[in-house]
């Protein structure tokens, strides 16, 4: 039997300071602590500041209105059923809240998704529509994936924010996820950990089935993007200085992309989707 | 479901709320939270998520220990000369092989959070846009229906 840790802090560099003493080996993944605090009380400051109608028409934006309350929900602090009461008063007419209800509903989802499948949620749901054959795909996340060294100025501020802070938006997840698969070829299963072990929202179940949803074996089609998508949602805040801006490998429409990282997929008949 | 006279409870990190159903319903029973040791390195959990953590469970009137979940829990409630383990559910794999493991030893009880929806058939899990179809109306009702 363990005797009992500690309780009593000053202050947050000192339980910091405890917390390095007692788990040494988390260390190796990166001494970062996020600027997001845990806690109840936090949380009900975030969900004071909750403005679903901004939410509904900026989230895809990275500087939009999201929440940031994942981390909170992803551990119970916070349960979707009390975010939802809060969007609903917050709200005149609850339409304006729809969209953020809706986002909650792929929480629930893929909750529900997890606690049918399990373990399952590491496997391929589907075969990966992509015509890539599936031993193409490497086991490992590649160096300078990890050590933000690519020389894209966008993954790699994804990257080191990911590290860094433990949370990404929505639309920077999805990039960084299929510039991993599409563009590196690495399988979904090595980005899943990658995401699980820095995430304060880390969840096996959207974490994972996330990833299979951009990879395709969660969904019809692959999911990819191109500059022009990146750039409108980021405000074009990382080509702007990108070493790599004449020589973007994002940088085409979606039918090249597609011709290009696809080439032996089956073509479907509709366009590609950009966006969720 | 049955009332336990002398439970302790066990807060996991699914359900780090104040005012989780399982410490709601035995207020003042001794309860523990245990840092699984075996999962922490399985997953490569980072330093930031283990404080983020640590600050959720601060803020809970529970006894902190590490180690091997089970092994943990029961010890605990031993010293308690608990009669069973109160706890609320989660989905993982895991949290249902330490459950059967703890209820192989003492009566386990799960008290369910309340739900985000409550279908009144089995849904269509295939993909979101079918599950979407069958729960909106109920996801959108208003917060005095809750
Ligand atoms: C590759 C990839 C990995 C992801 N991994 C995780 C993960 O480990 N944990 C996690 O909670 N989410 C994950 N997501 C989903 C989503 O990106 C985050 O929930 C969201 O960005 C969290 O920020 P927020 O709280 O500001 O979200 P908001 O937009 O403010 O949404 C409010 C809440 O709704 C839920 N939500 C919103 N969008 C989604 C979604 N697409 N899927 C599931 N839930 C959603 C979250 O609980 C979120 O906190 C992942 C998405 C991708 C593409």
């Amino acid at each position: 039997m363990s005797t009992d840790m500690r309780r009593d802090f000053a202050d947050r560099d000192e339980l910091i300071a405890y917390l390095r003493s007692e788990f040494p080996a988390a260390l190796a993944e990166g001494a970062a602590v996020s600027a997001t605090r845990g806690g109840r009380s936090a949380a009900e400051e975030r969900l004071g500041r909750l403005d679903p109608a901004r939410y509904a028409a900026s989230r895809n934006f990275l500087n939009g209105a999201v929440t940031r309350l994942s981390a909170y929900l992803r551990h119970g602090v916070l349960s979707l059923a009390e975010l939802r009461s809060a969007a609903l008063r917050a709200v005149d007419d609850p339409a304006a809240a729809a969209k953020l209800i809706n986002e909650l509903g792929w929480r629930d989802y893929w909750q529900r998704v997890y606690a049918a499948i399990g373990e399952g949620i590491w496997r391929d749901r589907e075969p990966l529509k992509t015509g890539v054959p599936a031993k193409s795909y490497a086991a490992e996340l590649p160096e300078d994936l990890a050590t933000a060294t690519t020389g894209l100025a966008c993954i790699d501020a994804f990257s080191r924010e990911l590290v860094e802070t433990g949370y990404l938006h929505n639309h920077a997840r999805m990039w960084l996820a299929a510039y991993t698969i599409h563009w590196r070829h690495v399988a979904w299963q090595a980005g899943a950990r990658w995401f699980l072990s820095h995430l304060l929202d880390g969840d096996p179940a959207s974490n994972n089935l996330s990833w299979q949803w951009v990879a395709s074996s969660f969904s019809h089609k692959p999911y990819i993007f191109n500059r022009a998508n990146l750039e409108r949602y980021s405000a074009g805040v990382y080509c702007r200085d990108c070493p790599l801006r004449t020589a973007c490998p994002f940088d085409a429409d979606y039918e090249e992309l597609e011709q290009q990282l696809f080439p032996r997929a089956p073509r479907p008949a509709e366009p590609p989707r950009r966006r969720r | 479901m049955s009332l336990s006279k002398q439970p302790v409870v066990w807060v996991h990190a699914d359900c780090l709320s104040p005012t989780n159903p399982a410490l709601m319903k035995y207020p003042g029973a001794p309860a523990l939270f245990v840092w699984d040791d075996e999962l922490l390195t399985e997953w490569r959990i980072s330093f930031k998520r283990i404080v983020f953590i640590y600050e959720c469970i601060l803020e809970l009137p529970v006894v902190i220990r590490r180690g091997d979940v089970v092994s943990e829990l029961l010890a605990f409630a031993a010293e308690q000369r608990a009669d069973s383990i109160v706890t609320n559910p989660s989905p993982s794999p895991r949290f249902k092989a330490i459950s059967s493991r703890i209820a192989a030893k003492l009566p386990l009880q799960v008290v369910p959070v309340a739900p985000f929806v409550r279908p009144s058939a089995p849904l269509d899990l295939g993909r979101f846009s079918r599950y979407w179809r069958s729960v909106e109306a109920d996801a959108m009702r208003p917060p005095d229906e809750a």
